[in-house]
């Protein structure tokens, strides 16, 4: 029994010893006996490589070769790609690269945006590092990647696990849906609708009061130690939908009779969310994390709406900052300077969630 | 996998050798400063008040609030001129206040703009000098204190002298509005004639368990009382006014300053004003004060005429009571400025508009009844009607009040253009919530003042 036919749509198995190997893998779970809580993620994760029909192709290339026709190629060869490209270069280095380098340029001048620049060696730099009011901001980024990304993937984890329990049937659709609906509002609107929910007379307070909880009532998004988590809320909401239906469909696509096997074992729930269903979606977890670190970091409608910054300093992101230092300070250079800076900080930031959603 | 999988590596190299020099080459090619170079713009021809008969459209881009103000002042225009078409456009106030810039330095200009502050737009030569104007139509023999708050000198950043650069159809003006119905519970029959009257009756009004202060403290109505405390502590209003415009030299951290701060707080300690101040914006605040929420609503007379309506007659207005009796009082104003964009293909006809919805009888009109901004104009101008004993004859009646005793000083919002967003309304709210002292507030004050203008 080779349970890549069981599959419903199952890729056709490819020509070398693939048909074969499934069945190893099988087997290697089912007497393995090891597949239990302690069931450490590098064996687990290579037996979900193995079951992979995709996984032989790898190997062969690394190992054997493949004879390919014309594998030294003439210069004119070489060179034809880059005319097919070179579309699609032109487009990304005047709209990507051009605004880039001036962004960079920028950041070295004390500029109105209209008027005459004038060089400003480092000064912009320095100031992110030195005025509280920048790094403040750089700070409270950081601190909404709790909301944006951390709690999101793990209750998506979640959800998503126990939705792929359920029945194929309304329910299952029901659950999906509900939980996909904030991802289809534009963050401005969900950054609205918080704002009257997060008020004085909001349904938060409302239901507070409700259940007695008076004395826990504020205006969520004017309190001082209480702003940026109501707006982290507010991220949250956001990214959850996202990271449920992404984690959904990657779990979709584990064998189930990787389930089966676990079961077989002994593995109750957990053992088997941390034997079969954690290593098998590294990959949409590492883009789950991706995506709404960068939203995190470099969020903007939300705070914009919900909170412009206040109470004080106390939400203020990079974002907003970069957007009033813009167009209400015109001072295009020191925006420009906290641009590049966090376009650097997202790209260091996400560099290695990238790492580890790759197989060791 | 999957993705590692499809990628080729034979692709890589290449892509690597033409990726770097592609970065490099974006990088070379954006090596000139950025900017304009070369010389100004040079000065507009000679002005006329003559606006011809050709067929011309006049371009207005104002606030959207404003529109309905405008085009009734475009038609009312237009039956004049039947050749001039009004053409108004409203954008959101802040976009259009982040806009304006890069709105009037492109190739499609409006011919007249609405502006909050001057910004960099005079000593980035986009402005149409309007003294040539105000020679030509005679502005220059009404009263000169209406056009302080929009003469730029040449460095583009002092203000209150140099040449004209706005002038508007009506202005702002602040003061106290009052619930009449809560304000007889606590015994208040006249609006409070010094500070210490005021201060007691906020101390009646929450012992007998009402809020004594609406404010909305999200987007900066704070300052106004913080203002007001500042110039009543300072007994003049040099200070600030001279701060306003950016004088040489300009220090708001004075005593006054750090007394106004400690009294606010204080007013923010002993609850006189609401617990969720700092989420308050300016739609709540006025329709929670209609609804009997708060028994003072320190704001300007632009909330009169739906005051009016919401209010159903119980609210009235007073000027911020000075320290002693028989002080002059004082309130900040601002003139709804419009200005000319240098790059305006109809200054002629823009500069003849402003004249008309400065003197005409019915502009004058429309603008106190739609807005209600008192209009200013020549001295011996007739005031427009408002409904007497209703609170937009009271703005007006205090208007004028002021206009004798020179009590009017702008917003120390419009100091710089980013004072309000990024200092005093982060800052008051600090202050209130007690995350700041008085005294570092007046340092933070001008500290971000003086980065804003160096």
């Amino acid at each position: 029994m080779t349970p890549n036919d069981r599959r419903p749509n199952a890729r056709p198995a490819p020509p070398t010893s693939a048909g074969a190997q499934p069945t190893d893998a099988t087997t290697e779970i089912s007497t393995g006996g090891t597949m239990t809580l302690d069931a450490d993620t590098t064996s687990t994760g290579r037996v979900v490589k193995r079951s992979n029909p995709v996984k032989p192709d790898l190997d062969s290339r690394t190992s054997l070769p493949l004879p390919r026709p014309a594998r030294r190629r003439s210069p004119v060869d070489r060179w034809s790609g880059v005319v097919w490209v070179a579309p699609a270069l032109v487009m990304y280095a005047v709209f990507v690269l051009y605004p880039l380098g001036q962004s960079v340029q920028f950041s070295f001048y004390d500029w109105d945006g209209i008027g005459q620049a004038t060089p400003a060696g480092l000064d912009n730099w320095k100031a992110i590092f030195t005025e509280p009011e920048l790094f403040g901001s750089v700070v409270h980024a950081f601190i909404l990647v709790l909301f944006y990304t951390v709690l999101p993937v793990s209750t998506g984890l979640v959800a998503a696990s126990l939705i792929r329990e359920l029945r194929v049937g309304t329910f299952n659709t029901a659950a999906r849906v509900v939980l996909f609906v904030p991802q289809v509002l534009p963050p401005v609107a969900a950054g609205i609708a918080w704002t009257w929910m997060f008020s004085t007379e909001g349904l938060v307070n409302q239901s507070l009061r409700a259940v007695g909880l008076e004395s826990f009532t504020r205006a969520w998004l004017g309190d001082f130690t209480f702003a940026l988590p109501a707006v982290g809320i507010i991220g949250f909401w956001l990214s959850l939908g996202f990271c449920t239906v992404l984690l959904l469909s990657g779990i979709g696509k584990i064998d189930p009779s990787l389930y089966e096997a676990a079961r077989l074992d002994g593995a109750g729930r957990i053992g088997e969310f941390f034997a079969v269903t954690l290593p098998g979606l590294r990959q949409e977890i590492a883009v789950c994390a991706t995506i709404t670190t960068i939203a995190a970091l470099a969020s903007f409608d939300v705070v914009q709406i919900a909170t412009q910054g206040g109470p004080g300093y106390q939400t203020m992101v990079p974002g907003v900052e970069i957007y009033r230092l813009t167009f209400l300070e015109q001072r295009v250079g020191q925006a420009s300077a906290l641009a590049v800076f966090l376009a650097a900080l997202v790209l260091l930031v996400i560099w290695p969630i990238q790492r580890i959603g790759r197989h060791e | 996998m999957r993705t590692r999988n499809a990628r080729s590596r034979r692709g890589r190299r290449p892509v690597r050798r033409i990726a770097l020099p592609t970065i490099l080459a974006a990088l070379l090619a954006s090596c000139a400063a950025p900017g304009t170079q070369g010389p100004p713009p040079e000065a507009p021809a000679a002005v006329s008040t003559s606006i011809g008969d050709a067929p011309v459209t006049l371009e207005v881009l104002v606030s959207t609030p404003d529109v309905p103000l405008y085009e009734e002042l475009g038609s009312a225009f237009q039956a004049e001129h039947p050749h001039v078409t009004v053409e108004v456009t409203g954008e959101d106030f802040n976009n259009l206040t982040t806009n304006v810039p890069r709105l009037i330095s492109g190739t499609d200009v409006p011919d007249l703009v609405r502006l909050a502050s001057f910004g960099n737009l005079v000593k980035d030569h986009l402005l149409t000098d309007l003294d040539p104007y105000a020679e030509a139509y005679g502005w220059t023999e009404w009263p000169q204190s209406q056009f302080a708050s929009t003469r730029v000198a040449d460095d583009g950043r002092q203000r209150g002298t140099g040449h004209l650069y706005g002038a508007g159809p009506g202005f702002g003006l602040t003061g106290v509005y009052y619930n009449k119905e809560l304000a007889a519970q606590i015994g208040m029959t006249d609006p409070p004639a010094t500070l210490g009257d005021f201060e007691r009756s906020l101390e009646e009004a929450k012992s007998a368990g009402l809020l004594p202060i609406m404010v909305n403290g999200k987007d900066g109505g704070l300052a106004y009382p913080l203002q007001n405390l500042q110039m009543n502590y300072a007994g003049s209003t040099q200070v600030v006014q001279d701060w306003n415009y950016n004088e040489p030299g300009a220090d708001i951290d004075t005593s006054a300053l750090v007394e106004a701060a400690t009294t606010l707080q204080r007013w923010g300690a002993e609850g006189y004003l609401p617990e969720d101040v700092n989420s308050i914006d300016q739609t709540q605040a006025p329709a929670r004060f209609a609804e009997g929420e708060g028994v003072f609503f320190p704001s300007g007379n632009w909330q009169a005429p739906a005051l009016q309506e919401t209010g159903h007659g119980e609210i009235g207005f007073f000027l911020f009571p000075p320290e002693e009796a028989g002080d002059p009082f004082t309130a900040m104003t601002a003139a709804g400025v419009l200005a000319i964009p240098a790059k305006s293909s109809q200054p002629d006809v823009a500069a003849a508009f402003l004249n008309f919805v400065q003197t005409d009888a019915g502009a004058r009109q429309s603008t106190l009844d739609l807005l209600g901004l008192p209009p200013a104009g020549p001295a011996d101008a007739p005031m427009p009607d408002a409904e007497p004993g209703s609170l937009v004859a009271a703005t007006v009646e205090s208007f004028q009040t002021l206009l004798e005793s020179d009590g009017l000083v702008d917003f120390m919002s419009n100091s710089t253009a980013s004072m309000h967003a990024n200092t005093l309304i982060p800052q008051t709210q600090l202050l209130v919530a007690g995350k700041t002292s008085p005294s570092e507030f007046s340092a933070a004050l001008q500290e971000d003042y003086e980065n804003d203008t160096e």
